[in-house]
């Protein structure tokens, strides 16, 4: 049976709860939030225990195996370091860290400690961004000219709107559309040019939108959206090859959709399509990286990967504020 | 009203002659094209004259032209109207330099005759409602705009560079630059692109993601590519997703269509939109009657083609080029 400590009971520790929930013989251990009735929430079967530190957790605990970051970005270092410190194998949710620094210094921690770092860039886990890349690997439209990806809906509400504050969260570049920069690259292999325009440094309230254009060592042209500055969160991709086109909007994907009649004097509600899967991705990602910890197997997304996929990230933004392309591996894309 | 065509080499010819055959008052006086069996074939067609060469058209007493050669005849052809004294609506891209263009509306000018460039996607029912939506300032502020003009490669003169001027960046950027222009009345400042070519086999650039700075302080996106293949329901589109600081717009001008399965003609996205060449036509013939500019001019032209060329300056450079 593997041990869980997860810490942070907010939107992404919830999936992840449930995930661990939903698993056999992994026991969901133990809650870290200073937010009780939330972490309260997602205690599971096993009766997680709930507590305001990692410190408190760790001693009351008898076995502890993996320790699950889903804190906000400014402070996974804090907790991977301190994972490292107790001997205990991690998992860190996207991005690794807010600089390319503290990322180098978390993986090399790791390392001296002997304890394994994953990092959870999901999207790889998404049946149908995985099968796409299948088809496009096979050579079923031929070879790729341009390749589109969008991602986005609404701003995200954070403990204490810690995204609003683009030291803390690093913007949707960093934050949100490095799912497709690592997406990408793990199709396409390296990026040798990065441009990039966006609101980031608008500081408009609660708005932010990018458009990034990467080019790919292989000379594949992506455009990468970036948007919270719609109502609903949604995601798309194109793929134009010579002989082909892979479409997916998870807009026309219903599956399943309710809609509750309701009362004339109530406000109606928004139909919210589900996509439902046997495993969420979420679920999927977390067993492939416990399993990589019992077999000592190389995982799909490696730490050194998600470092990667920061690198795209701060040539975008670093782009963005001289307002001139970057070519990756030169100066210059310091986050 | 008498209208004259010079050249059938633009596919585009075939619709605005439609067109103008089907307007009261207005008559098809005459097709010109150095290409004799195309020029008899689509004179018969549309029950007018054919002459050889386009000075014999010139020197009858048509009103006006629409000049659907290839883009690189456009200037010969442009100036032999306006110094003729007709009035000529010039198919996109009004030319393949700078040069060109600025002769060919200083020279329509000094003859006192009207330039217009056929962006007909200004005439299109869904863009023009956009258009009205903006102008009620219902967006507030436009921060960005991500568009796109996909499309089929056209094969043909418009991948021989030294008839067409360019591939598709050229080809496929001057549309929605013109509606961002349209839309927003503000210039572009900076252009920056990426440019491939994948799709023709042929050494000409056929897809490319251009950056722009707009002096409005918007930035946006375009995706200009022939990237849609053989078996693609439809040739392409035309889409703007504008976002601003009330709210957003999103305009995919061809989605007016039901979709077709068939074992015959297979996989189609079949349109049924208004007819917007029509638009283009018919507010050609009153800017003439009513003298005033058409509602694309040359100017217009000119502006959305210096984007365009400056995408492929700035990619020979890999830096953003101002303008």
């Amino acid at each position: 049976m593997q041990k869980i400590l997860l810490i942070g009971a907010g939107t992404m520790g919830m999936e992840h709860a449930s995930s661990y929930n939903s698993m056999e013989n992994v026991q969901l251990a133990g809650i870290v939030d200073i937010r009780k009735e939330r972490a309260a929430q997602l205690t599971g079967q096993h009766d997680a225990k709930i507590f305001p530190t990692m410190e408190e957790a760790l001693e009351n605990l008898e076995q502890v195996d993996v320790i699950d970051i889903c804190v906000p970005t400014f402070l996974h270092k804090e907790y991977v370091m301190k994972a490292a410190d107790y001997g205990i194998d991690v998992i860190c949710e996207k991005p690794l860290a807010y600089s390319l620094e503290d990322a180098k210094e978390m993986i090399n921690y790791c390392d001296q400690k002997n304890v394994r770092l994953f990092v959870g860039h999901v999207v790889r886990f998404f049946p149908q961004y995985s099968k796409a890349r299948e088809l496009v690997l096979s050579g079923t439209i031929g070879d790729i000219g341009v390749v589109r990806t969008r991602r986005g809906g609404n701003f995200p509400a954070g403990w204490s709107d810690w995204y609003a504050d683009n030291t803390k969260s690093g913007g949707i570049i960093l934050d949100l559309i490095i799912h497709d920069f690592d997406f990408l690259r793990w199709t396409f292999g390296e990026v040798e040019r990065v441009f990039a325009k966006g609101l980031t440094d608008r500081n408009i309230e609660h708005l932010d939108y990018a458009l990034v254009t990467l080019v790919f060592k292989s000379g594949v042209i992506a455009h990468v959206e970036g948007t919270w500055a719609h109502q609903t969160f949604s995601s798309q991709f194109e793929f134009a090859g010579k002989s082909g086109i892979i479409e997916y909007d998870s807009l026309k994907e219903e599956p399943v959709l309710l809609s509750i009649r309701q009362p004339q004097e109530e406000e109606a509600g928004v139909p919210v399509p589900q996509s439902p899967l046997k495993k969420s991705p979420y679920q999927t990602e977390l067993e492939h990286f416990l399993q990589c910890l019992r077999k000592d197997e190389r995982p799909i997304v490696t730490a050194e990967d998600a470092y990667k996929a920061m690198e795209i990230s701060a040539a975008a933004i670093h782009s963005l504020k001289t307002g001139l392309p970057v070519t990756l591996g030169s100066k210059g894309g310091e986050l | 009203m008498k209208i004259g065509i010079i050249s059938f080499a633009h596919m585009h010819a075939s619709s605005y002659a439609s067109v103008l055959n089907e307007m009261d008052g207005i008559t098809l006086a005459g097709i010109a094209d150095d290409n004799e069996e195309r020029g008899k074939e689509y004179s018969e067609l549309f029950k007018t004259s054919y002459y050889q060469h386009y000075q014999e058209l010139l020197e009858t007493d048509i009103d006006a032209v629409i000049v659907t050669s290839e883009n690189s005849l456009h200037h010969q052809h442009v100036i032999a109207a306006a110094k003729a004294g007709k009035h000529v609506l010039c198919e996109k891209p009004l030319a393949t330099n700078m040069k060109d263009m600025e002769e060919m509306v200083s020279v329509c000018e000094q003859n006192q005759v009207l330039l217009g460039t056929a962006f007909p996607v200004r005439f299109n029912t869904p863009v023009q409602q956009a258009k009205k939506m903006i102008d009620q300032g219902k967006l507030g502020e436009i921060l960005a705009i991500k568009g796109s003009n996909r499309g089929t490669n056209p094969g043909g003169w418009f991948v021989d560079k030294a008839k067409s001027g360019g591939g598709a960046v050229l080809d496929h950027t001057v549309h929605v630059v013109d509606l961002m222009r349209w839309f927003t009345s503000a210039e572009v400042a900076e252009v920056y692109a990426e440019i491939g070519s994948v799709y023709t086999n042929l050494p000409i650039d056929d897809c490319g993601i251009i950056t722009m700075e707009f002096t409005n302080g918007m930035f946006a996106t375009l995706d200009c590519s022939w990237s849609r293949n053989a078996s693609y329901p439809t040739w392409g589109d035309v889409t703007l997703d504008i976002i601003g600081s009330k709210g957003n717009l999103k305009v995919d001008a061809f989605s007016q269509k039901v979709d077709l399965y068939s074992d015959r003609d297979g996989v189609k996205w079949i349109g049924w939109g208004d007819d917007m060449d029509a638009g283009l036509i018919e507010d050609f013939i009153a800017s003439i009657k009513e003298g005033r500019s058409p509602l694309a001019s040359g100017h217009s032209g000119l502006k959305a083609a210096e984007a365009a060329l400056a995408a492929y300056q700035s990619f020979e450079k890999k830096i953003p080029v101002k303008l």
